[in-house]
């Protein structure tokens, strides 16, 4: 079984819908999706406490909108367009935000195997610069990215979260990392 | 199927593109410090308890203030637009200095039938017209020792021909 298979498999939906009470449901969301979330905020907020403050407004919401659980079909695409709102919406009041820093926290943060991995592959410093160059793409392209960086999201999740078709966030990948390697080769970064 | 980027690029340079994905898979990977469940949940007990503990109350009720207010404000605009306009119309309304009074014939009893004192201004006899008036020539004259701006021509003044002195 593949890693991606793994997670997948962790990742069937709870077994809750309305035969339990709203506050079971809400409970079991958040042990199913608050880790994605969190990775979903921290793709763009680049800051661990403000990711967490977003997947916590985002349980606040669902909490004031308890009565409506029942009408979510995919509760996994629906939380991920919340979360994604608030931090669209955050990055708009900021506008600016610190970046680099919680990079390498978050690599110190790392299962020792991963962050081994990630070590020989690339550095704080490159990361930091990679993620300062996907946030000159085009909105579209950066948004298409971003998510696919989550291991938990499908294409068609994608999709559905950014309210498109599975072909248009594929393509959107596609010149995504076509125009991150073209900034790439300018920029020269060392390999 | 996950939306693996990895797949996406064969003709991306290949150290390219495991930077790329290195960079991607950091923040796509990233954990929580532990106890993120704990504190949502805390939290939403806290949310919770809020909610409960406000007294209930109906939509109503609860935008009542506000469209108070808004009828409040409402009705102090319509009173300065009107007592403003008032004002205006009193300032710029001609002084009259006595109404106009309608003697009654005997058999009248209506308006149509009054006699109106006001009698029609009667035209000064022994004026032209407006239309009869002539303004001249029509032609612009030039005083002969106007000043000029620097390079301005002036036409000199018509001279007097021995045809115009004859017809004259």
């Amino acid at each position: 079984m593949s890693c991606f298979e793994g997670q997948l498999a962790s990742w069937a939906p709870p077994a809750h819908p309305m035969t339990v009470s709203s506050t079971q449901t809400i409970a079991a969301l958040v042990a199913e999706y608050s880790t994605a979330l969190y990775r979903v905020a921290f793709s763009v907020t680049r800051n661990a406490a403000e990711a967490e403050d977003a997947v916590q407004e985002t349980f606040l919401r669902v909490l004031r909108h308890e009565s409506r659980l029942g009408e979510i079909r995919d509760y996994r695409v629906w939380l991920v367009r919340i979360v994604w709102n608030i931090v669209l919406d955050k990055k708009r009041r900021a506008k600016t935000r610190p970046e680099g820093e919680d990079i390498a926290d978050h690599a110190r943060a790392l299962p020792s195997s991963d962050r081994a991995a990630d070590a020989t592959a690339i550095s704080s410093q490159e990361q930091a610069r990679i993620l300062a160059l996907i946030d000159q793409l085009p909105a579209r392209e950066r948004e298409a990215i971003l998510l696919s960086a989550v291991e938990e999201l499908t294409t068609a999740e994608i999709a559905a979260a950014l309210g498109t078709t599975e072909s248009s966030i594929r393509s959107r990948i596609f010149r995504a990392r076509r125009e991150l390697a073209v900034l790439l080769e300018k920029e020269g970064i060392p390999r | 199927m996950t939306a693996d980027p990895m797949h996406h690029d064969q003709n991306l340079n290949p150290s390219i593109a495991a930077t790329i994905d290195a960079a991607l898979r950091t923040v796509g990977s990233a954990t929580p410090a532990s106890g993120l469940e704990g504190r949502i949940l805390n939290r939403l007990a806290s949310e919770r308890l809020k909610i409960e503990s406000e007294p209930a109350r109906s939509p109503l009720l609860r935008w009542l203030p506000a469209r108070a207010l808004g009828l409040v404000t409402a009705c102090l605009l319509g009173f300065v637009v009107v007592a403003g306009s008032v004002t205006h119309s009193r300032r710029i309304r001609p002084q009259l200095v006595a109404p106009p009074s309608l003697v009654l014939p005997g058999q009248g009893i209506g308006a149509a039938s009054a006699v109106h004192p006001a009698a029609p201004a009667p035209v000064p006899a022994g004026q032209p017209g407006r239309s009869a008036r002539r303004s001249g020539p029509g032609r612009a004259r030039i005083a002969p020792h106007t000043r000029k701006a620097p390079g301005v021509a002036v036409p000199a003044p018509p001279t007097k021909t021995a045809s115009s002195d004859s017809q004259n």
